[in-house]
């Protein structure tokens, strides 16, 4: 692998150095990386419909690599990164990937973005090789396994909060948002769309089970496929009832686009909450202006903040000015704790070696990780992320759920919530006069 | 009546987009007898051809989209002369050039991949703005849509049963043997037939594309969609494939409005399975003879 950086320009640029890569240096010392390379892993969507992503975790991976090899890598071996396609993210094809990462290169981890799918099937072959997996599935079925058999899934853990945070952080945010008078709801209907798939079916489920709660009542609750991009008939549906809200689960960026730009045509009176897609650069390049007072949000992504700007100009430098740093971000978090914590527990393991791997999964519990995306810190028992403010309301001890809003287009969207992060203040969209 | 206007209105333009890129498949299906797996990959070329042509190589829309048809058209009489022909004589054709034209497909999106990259990229040929009609907002990018399926359809229709290069691809496809023995130039004809897919597919691409974005594997979807028309309507039937595309557009947003989205492409494969019980050689298909 090429490394485009040494230990000095790192030194010298990189806001890390004062937490997460300063453990590593202390667990390194003097050693330079030069012993056996560590060969490590990635499964991720390299074609199909998410390669914008999976070209992403890649540019993490290999930044968070580079970085660290700059410093000794794992107590002086460097880390070799591979990779494998899984395309359309079947489980099967997931599960096949990752064990040709451990067949043909003997990986001692598999540090990914996300995959689609169930969310739980990787974690077996993770199992059966005693090594250690770091993922972004933001699956809540990730927890359930785990919890089903700790010894067995010691060492898989998902570096983010899981899908259902994300319906009960959008009802505290509108709370929030009619709290402090920024918004005002005409009614208490509130239109949920999401698409089929567990992901977005568990977030509309969560909203919908929690709306009433908060006063609201779900008007229209209309499952779409995928792709669509003629949204004419479910358009129908919200101007006949208008809701106050509108909540889009389905994902794919320029199906969302689309939404937008039809919609923006008459306007109903609602806030428009989207999932996902408006955090991808294309979502504003198709729907132009009308993706201006767009709302959506991000369980993990690059705050805008000392470290998040700093690590997001380093990766635009390294892979382009259009390079998607929020994706990026995710397998470069997991890289850097596994790297800090496998360096803290005296070097990772080879499949079939688990005792050692056990070493690196105790010090991955016992971390709280403070990296571009805020703090790290794995919920015993299931191993997933602690969320800010849905699971702790100390912003050090959790992942922030992150609201954003499209202000203008031409610009990154900008960060609302939750506090101390948010960097601008809520604004009613265009067309609700805002 | 808003709705029922914006609904008909949704489902023509569907229809529409399905309809061009439908022709091109049952064209080659019904001169071929060529299931034309890569057609998908080829639509989603002329999408970024286009693309390419306008921000690329700073043309004018025009001359854009006609580099993408010209260049699709190409790559059509190259598959005719690298793939097609050397099977042609063989058993099993049809099954052949089924397999071989899906690694003809995976061939080009990796193509599309590697040289344009994975990030869905807007279409930059489109028509803003909308026209307020009977309470319900048309946008000119659906109107014009259905503009040029009308304008094309017809245009195919014309050359297929006016023009004496029509009457040469339609004598090929009722009998090979015949046609070749009155002095058609069998290799000619099934060469032009790919070009004209070919170009017909960047149509649609550019189409398509201009309503959602351009992404690799876009072409998947509406591939699948073109081969349920065209079963629907009989393999082969190009103007039989028309009507149903409109007609599938339409009964796909009906079902999508009045029982919900999710059940549009489950009912449209339902209302297959019907069709195909009543009529097994499609609503328009005939058991032998001739096709287009």
């Amino acid at each position: 692998m090429d490394s485009q950086i040494n230990r000095r320009n790192f030194f010298k640029g990189s806001a890390l150095l004062a937490g997460s890569a300063g453990l590593l240096v202390g667990a390194n010392g003097t050693a330079y990386a030069s012993g056996e390379p560590i060969p490590i892993g990635q499964a991720a969507p390299l074609t199909d419909f998410a390669a914008a992503d999976g070209v992403e975790f890649r540019n993490g991976l290999l930044l968070a690599c580079e970085e660290i090899n700059a410093l000794g890598g794992v107590l002086g071996r460097p880390l070799e990164p591979y990779f494998e396609d899984t395309k359309q993210m079947g489980d099967a094809t997931n599960v096949q990937a990752v064990q040709r990462l451990i067949d043909r290169y003997g990986v001692h981890a598999v540090i990914n973005g996300y995959n689609l799918g169930s969310g739980s099937a990787v974690q077996d072959v993770i199992a059966d090789a005693g090594i250690i997996y770091m993922h972004n599935d933001t699956s809540r079925g990730h927890g359930v396994l785990v919890e089903s058999d700790p010894q067995r899934y010691f060492g898989s853990f998902q570096t983010d909060p899981s899908e259902t945070w994300y319906g009960t952080g959008l009802l505290k945010f509108l709370k929030s948002v009619e709290d402090d008078r920024s918004f005002s709801r005409p009614n208490n209907k509130m239109a949920i769309i999401l698409s089929a798939g567990t992901y977005a079916s568990n977030i509309a489920n969560t909203v919908r089970d929690g709306a009433a709660d908060f006063g609201w009542e779900i008007s229209l609750y209309e499952t779409v496929n995928v792709p669509t991009s003629e949204w004419g008939p479910t358009l129908a549906k919200i101007r006949q009832d208008p809701p106050a809200v509108i909540v889009v689960t389905h994902y794919f960026p320029a199906d969302l686009a689309q939404f937008m730009v039809q919609f923006m045509n008459n306007p109903t009176p609602s806030l428009v909450y989207m999932q996902y897609g408006p955090s991808v650069k294309s979502f504003r390049d198709i729907a132009g202006q009308a993706a201006n007072g767009v709302l959506f949000s991000t369980v993990i992504g690059a705050l805008q903040d000392e470290m998040g700007l700093e690590f997001e100009r380093r990766y635009k430098e390294r892979f382009g000015a259009n390079a998607g740093h929020n994706s990026g971000m995710q397998s470069y978090n997991g890289a850097w704790i596994w790297a800090i914590a496998a360096a803290l527990a005296g070097g990772s393991g080879e499949p079939g070696n688990d005792d050692q791997n056990r070493k690196v999964a105790d010090r991955i519990r016992s971390l709280i990780f403070r990296g571009v995306g805020g703090a790290t810190r794995f919920v015993p028992g299931i191993q997933e992320a602690y969320a800010y403010p849905g699971g702790v309301d100390d912003p050090s001890l959790g992942m922030p759920h992150q609201f954003l809003q499209i202000q203008d287009y031409t610009g990154e969207p900008d960060l609302i919530a939750p506090w101390p992060y948010g960097k601008a203040a809520f604004k009613l969209p265009p067309w609700m006069n805002g | 009546m808003d709705v029922s206007l914006q609904i008909l209105a949704s489902g023509l333009t569907l229809g529409a987009m399905y309809a061009i890129s439908t022709a091109g498949l049952a064209l080659v299906f019904g001169a071929m007898k060529m299931l034309n797996m890569s057609h998908g990959a080829i639509l989603a070329l002329g999408g970024y051809l286009s693309y390419f042509a306008l921000t690329g190589l700073g043309l004018p829309a025009p001359v854009g989209i006609t580099f993408a048809v010209l260049v699709c058209a190409a790559v059509g009489v190259v598959i005719y002369h690298i793939v097609a022909r050397p099977m042609l004589q063989s058993d099993n054709f049809e099954t052949r050039i089924f397999i071989a034209t899906i690694g003809v497909g995976v061939i080009l999106e990796s193509i599309i991949l590697e040289a344009f990259g994975p990030q869905p990229k807007p279409q930059p040929v489109s028509v803003p703005g909308s026209l307020m009609w009977g309470g319900v907002y048309l946008p000119y990018q659906n109107l014009m849509i259905l503009g040029v399926a009308v304008l094309i359809m017809a245009a195919l229709g014309f050359a297929l049963q006016k023009t004496r290069i029509g009457r040469a691809i339609r004598a090929t496809a009722q009998n090979r043997d015949a046609a070749q023995l009155m002095g058609v130039r069998i290799g000619g004809v099934y060469a032009l037939v790919l070009a004209i897919s070919g170009g017909l597919a960047a149509v649609s691409g550019i189409t398509i594309s201009s309503l959602s974005s351009l992404l690799p594997n876009m072409g998947a979807d509406p591939m699948l969609k073109a081969f349920i028309i065209c079963v629907v309507a009989g393999l082969g039937s190009v103007p039989g494939s028309v009507i149903a595309a409109l007609f599938i557009g339409v009964f796909e947003a009906v079902v999508q409005y009045i029982f919900g989205v999710r059940f549009s492409f489950a009912l449209l494969l339902i209302l297959v399975i019907l069709v195909l019980i009543w009529r097994p050689h499609g609503v328009f298909g005939r058991v032998q003879g001739v096709r287009l």
